[in-house]
């Protein structure tokens, strides 16, 4: 039992050190353990004795307990161990156990006590240590963070202050570390906004340039530099608007460039950025765009001004030929934009689409339209002035060989564009001038020529009229030919002296000169020399015939002298109607020209009328009166059948002597009779007046012996039907109205 | 021959002629307007006392033949089928009617207040120029000719209607019915044209071959027995005479003269009761294609414009002169003595 002291001793101690320093000792785990454990020790030997009733036995062992220690729990438990060693006795006992083994036991179960409350102690300190660790990092923590945001850390562990345990130390600080969390969240949180703000703008502005990370530098989230940021992110957005702002007002300007010059703006636009044509998206405002804008308006202003240049030289091409052709107004008014603009500057010309390429095509057409029509008016003007410069040369008798072809070759030439109009124009005004000038200086000559030459022609009217043998017969007007007589003849007498000054004025002048006189192209000179030799000529030939007339009269003196009296030497027949024909009076000569031979009929003419009434007919008429031909000639016709049929017929014997005094030995002399015997066909109203007027036809041989075909219709075959009148006849005007109609 | 003394010109020439033929003009019967229709399609009036041409009208095709009705309005017959009438002074154009061909003549009736025109169709046809513009309101009637109307010409109640063919009807306007008269032309050739006297005893007409005959209405033989033809506008020229057709005549509206022109260019003025030549004037450039005496008989205006007689060819431009006319010109002569042969 001995044995037994040490452990109760020390379980005493255990029991005292409990209750002694524990008071609640139920609330200790590890010391009720470790006093379980010294107890279990103890009573290990015990236990082993009551295994065969542990019910009964327990129940007893509690009374036990009870009975000992009534409230102290420490009591009870001592009592557990003491029970247990009482109940390890027991079994010792009861195995019989040596006290060394009893020993070796207890020693055994004092170890592993120990080994137990080791364990605890270890815990228990490693749980401290984790638990200051857990503080100190957080305080760390709470630290970095509040530096972060660049706020005075709220609350930093003092020592001294130190408040209650390290529990209570922990659950101080979490709370603040987790505020923190949550507001630095919040900071990084703005942080990434703003700079993804700057970081689109910055996108927007200059694309290629800028290319930041979207990292932010958790170090730094001080608010001033939020506030830095705010601010890059202010002038970011400023620069933006800039842009913008400019990016409009290039687009206006742009605008207004395209819409002057009639160019698609849309087009312009979408061609330098294509989001600038969209009024909804926004626009690119890149240094790029905006560049290209401003080299795009750079490019059109000079189409501009270059057009503007353009539109300005034909709009004062065109007032130019306005002027110069008194266009009227309203024409000019059609045109009245483009000319306002004449002096504009570039910015002053604003309305749409006055320098598009449309319109200045248009109105490039209106001044090449005029200066066509200057150039019709030109050539025409140059016509004219070439017709005045002719007419002057003739009116001058001046001829120019080359003068010609000139207004066709100056024609086609300005046609061609070799010769500017106005050029030939200024020429042909010099030529004029000079005409006139030359003109002038002739115009004293040319008086004298004229008048010389209207002596020549009264010289020779009247030498036409000295050889009308019936120039003194009385007649209507005759003393009015012989008094032009009189006064050509008075005339003649001048024309040496004429020719004379003439030809003295004509050498000074072409002294004067150094050049030739000439008339309608003729030297004047020559053509006096030439006139002077025919007089000349003319002058003997007279003479000869005054001389041969002497030689005559002597002649018939001798004749008279042998067989009496006298012929009248007025009729020389030849001298009859020759004259008439050659002087070329034509306008004297009269359609029923037989009037002439008829004034003085011949017995023998008168001798074929029938009777003395017509006779006396014909003497009127045939003296200046109508050329009355009964009735037409049945066939007028231009087959040579009639003009034999006309030759079968009756001759007329009495004027067989008359063909060759007229001259017309060829005329086939038309039996008058015959004639009017075909007349006798004739429709009945004519009947009465035939046989009344047969001899006035033969009045007019001449005209009745030849009147072939109307020459004019000669060529015509339809007209010779026209003669049978059973056929289709047509008038002049139904054959032109057919050749009309045919023509369109 | 020294009684028809030529002038120097051909008198005064109009600006502005026609660009084509000229088929006729008429001086008014109250002043000095000239209306002259043309193949150019034009009516045209002329103040020949200015020289001026006045109003134009243009057609749809030549105009053959024109009058006037008034001072103030006047008539054309085209080749187009129509006959209008036109108001000068305002330009107004009236539709008279059409014939079935060209209308070759017209004539206005001052006694019968009546238009009547001669047509290629072969009929007359009588107008009634207030009824203008209202379809056959204007026709009076239609009178059937034996042949295509060539010339007209009207004295009094008188109308004279020559065709082709050589025919002549003499018609009373009073009673259109039937011709008084139906005659063949004394000519033997195509009828140029038909001149009454202004006398109103009878007619001149003229062909193709250089003739006129004088015709009378009075049918008694005394009478008839005073008509005769003479022969005029011809040439003689290397034995061979040249016959013109005479395209107009004109009588002197105091005088009773009348004057022939023909397609040798020449104006001749005649004396018909004693059968005398008056007057010939110069040659004019081409053929005399009509002639009108002026109301007092001063003036005397004469168509120089080329006739066709020698079909498409080259000619003088046509031009109208208006000559001033001398008393000596147109008064017929007394009777000379006849001059006593040497």
């Amino acid at each position: 039992m001995t044995l037994a002291s040490p452990t109760h001793k020390k379980v005493g101690l255990l029991r005292n050190r409990a209750a002694t320093g524990h008071d609640p000792l139920e609330a200790t785990p590890s010391f009720c353990s470790a006093v379980a454990a010294a107890c279990s020790c103890s009573c290990s030997s015990v236990c082993r004795h009551i295994t065969t009733s542990p019910a009964g036995n327990n129940i007893q062992v509690g009374q036990l307990n009870m009975a000992h220690v009534s409230t102290d729990q420490l009591l009870q438990l001592e009592t557990t161990c003491g029970s247990f060693l009482y109940e390890l006795q027991i079994i010792w006992d009861e195995v019989g156990e040596t006290d060394t083994e009893r020993d070796k036991m207890l020693l055994e179960l004092e170890q592993e006590c120990l080994e137990v409350y080791r364990r605890k102690v270890d815990q228990a300190n490693r749980y401290r240590a984790q638990l200051r660790q857990t503080i100190a990092d957080s305080e760390a923590e709470l630290a970095a963070i509040c530096s972060a945001m660049g706020e005075p850390p709220v609350h930093t562990k003092q020592p001294t202050q130190r408040v209650g345990n390290l529990k209570e130390e922990l659950n101080s600080i979490t709370p603040q570390l987790e505020e923190m969390r949550k507001r630095k969240g919040e900071r990084l949180k703005q942080f990434l906004e703003v700079m993804e703000q700057i970081r689109n703008i910055s996108v927007e502005v200059m694309p290629s340039e800028y290319s930041p990370s979207r990292h932010v530098d958790e170090s730094d989230l001080s608010i001033r530099k939020l506030e830095e940021l705010y601010r890059q992110l202010e002038s970011l957005q400023k620069e933006k608007n800039d842009r913008l702002k400019q990016i409009m007002d290039h687009l206006s300007t742009l605008n207004e460039l395209c819409s002057v010059l009639g160019v698609a703006f849309k087009e312009t636009v979408r061609e330098i950025h294509p989001t600038l044509d969209d009024t909804e998206a926004s626009k690119s405002i890149s240094n790029v765009t905006i560049e290209r804008l401003a080299t795009a308006i750079g490019r059109l202003r000079e189409i501009k001004i270059e057009r503007m240049q353009k539109l300005q030289d034909l709009a004062s091409t065109m007032l130019e030929l306005w002027n110069l052709m008194d266009t009227p107004i309203e024409e000019q008014q059609l045109f009245q934009n483009v000319t306002c603009n004449i002096a504009a500057s570039e910015e002053e010309i604003t309305e749409s689409n006055t320098l598009s390429v449309d319109f200045l095509s248009y109105v490039e057409e209106e001044v090449l339209r005029l200066e066509q029509l200057k150039v019709s008016k030109m050539k025409e003007l140059v016509l004219k002035k070439k017709t005045e410069l002719e007419e002057l040369r003739r009116q001058g008798h001046l001829v120019v060989e080359e003068a010609e072809n000139e207004p066709e070759v100056a024609i086609s030439a300005i046609e061609s564009g070799a010769i500017d109009a106005s050029f030939v124009l200024n020429q042909i005004e010099g030529q004029i001038a000079e005409v006139k000038e030359e003109a002038f200086s002739r115009k004293d000559i040319l008086e004298r020529v004229e008048k010389w030459l209207a002596a020549c022609e009264e010289e020779a009217w009247l030498e036409e009229y000295n050889r009308d043998e019936n120039r003194y017969n009385a007649g209507r007007g005759a003393h009015l030919t012989l008094k032009r007589a009189e006064k050509a003849r008075a005339l003649i007498n001048k024309i040496p002296g004429m020719v004379d000054t003439l030809v003295a004025k004509i050498t000074q002048w072409e002294k004067e000169r150094g050049i030739g006189f000439t008339y309608d192209g003729v030297r004047l000179l020559t053509m006096l020399g030439e006139y002077t030799i025919v007089r000349q000529e003319k002058e003997q030939e007279r003479k000869r015939q005054r001389d041969q007339k002497k030689l005559q009269g002597q002649l018939i003196a001798e004749q008279e002298a042998l067989y009496g009296s006298k012929p009248s030497p007025s009729k020389p027949q030849s001298a009859k109607k020759v004259p008439r024909t050659s002087t070329g009076g034509s306008n004297r000569r009269l359609s029923f020209g037989g009037a002439a031979t008829l004034q003085t009929p011949k017995p023998d003419y008168m001798h074929s009328a029938k009777s003395t009434r017509t006779a006396k007919k014909l003497d009127d008429l045939g003296s200046r009166g109508l050329d009355i031909a009964g009735l037409p000639v049945k066939k007028l016709s231009y087959n040579d059948a009639i003009t034999k049929h006309q030759e079968v017929g009756m001759p007329r014997k009495p004027f067989a002597s008359l063909i060759p005094v007229n001259t017309i030995p060829s005329a086939p002399s038309m039996p008058v009779i015959a004639s009017t015997l075909e007349e006798n066909q004739a429709p009945n109203t004519m009947l009465l007046l035939t046989p009344k007027n047969p001899a006035t036809a033969a009045a007019v041989p001449m005209h009745v012996a030849s009147t072939p075909a109307p020459t004019c219709l000669v060529n015509d075959g339809k007209l010779s039907v026209v003669a049978s009148v059973e056929e289709t006849e047509y008038s002049f005007e139904e054959r032109r109205l057919a050749f009309y109609v045919g023509g369109r | 021959m020294s009684t028809a003394t030529t002038t120097p010109t051909g008198g005064r020439e109009l600006s502005q002629p026609p660009s084509d033929g000229i088929s006729n003009l008429r001086f008014s019967n109250h002043s000095d307007l000239l209306l002259v229709s043309s193949w150019d399609k034009t009516l045209r009036l002329y103040d020949v006392g200015e020289n001026v041409l006045k109003a134009e009208f243009l057609h749809a095709g030549p105009v053959l033949d024109c009058c006037f009705h008034d001072d103030s309005s006047g008539f054309s017959a085209s080749a187009d089928h129509t006959v209008r009438r036109y108001a000068f002074g305002s330009g107004k154009e009236d539709f008279l009617g059409r014939h079935d061909a060209p209308v070759r003549c017209v004539e206005y009736s001052y006694a019968a207040g009546q238009v009547i025109t001669g047509s290629w169709d072969k009929t007359l046809k009588c107008w009634d120029p207030r009824g203008a513009n209202s379809s056959d309101r204007a026709l009076v009637g239609t009178y059937l000719q034996p042949e295509r109307v060539y010339s007209l010409s009207l004295v009094g109640y008188r109308l004279v209607v020559a065709t082709a063919g050589r025919h002549v009807n003499v018609y009373d306007l009073r009673n259109m019915s039937q011709p008084e008269q139906r005659r063949e032309s004394s000519l033997k050739y195509q009828t140029r044209s038909v001149r009454c006297y202004p006398n109103g005893t009878g007619f001149a007409l003229s062909s193709i071959e250089g003739r006129v005959a004088m015709e009378f209405f009075d049918l008694s033989e005394a009478a008839q027995a005073k008509k005769y033809a003479f022969k005029c506008h011809r040439k003689s020229e290397a034995g061979r005479d040249i016959v013109y057709p005479v395209n107009a005549m004109a009588f002197h509206p105091i005088y009773g003269t009348f004057a022939t022109g023909g397609c040798d260019g020449y104006v001749n003025v005649w004396d018909g009761n004693n059968k005398k030549r008056l007057y010939q004037y110069s040659k004019y450039p081409t053929s005399i294609a009509a002639l009108s005496f002026s109301r007092d008989g001063l003036l005397l205006a004469v168509a120089s414009s080329y006739t066709y007689e020698e079909g498409e060819i080259l000619h003088e431009p046509d031009a109208i002169f208006v000559r001033n006319i001398n008393e000596v010109e147109v008064k017929p002569k007394p009777k000379a003595l006849p001059v006593p042969p040497p």
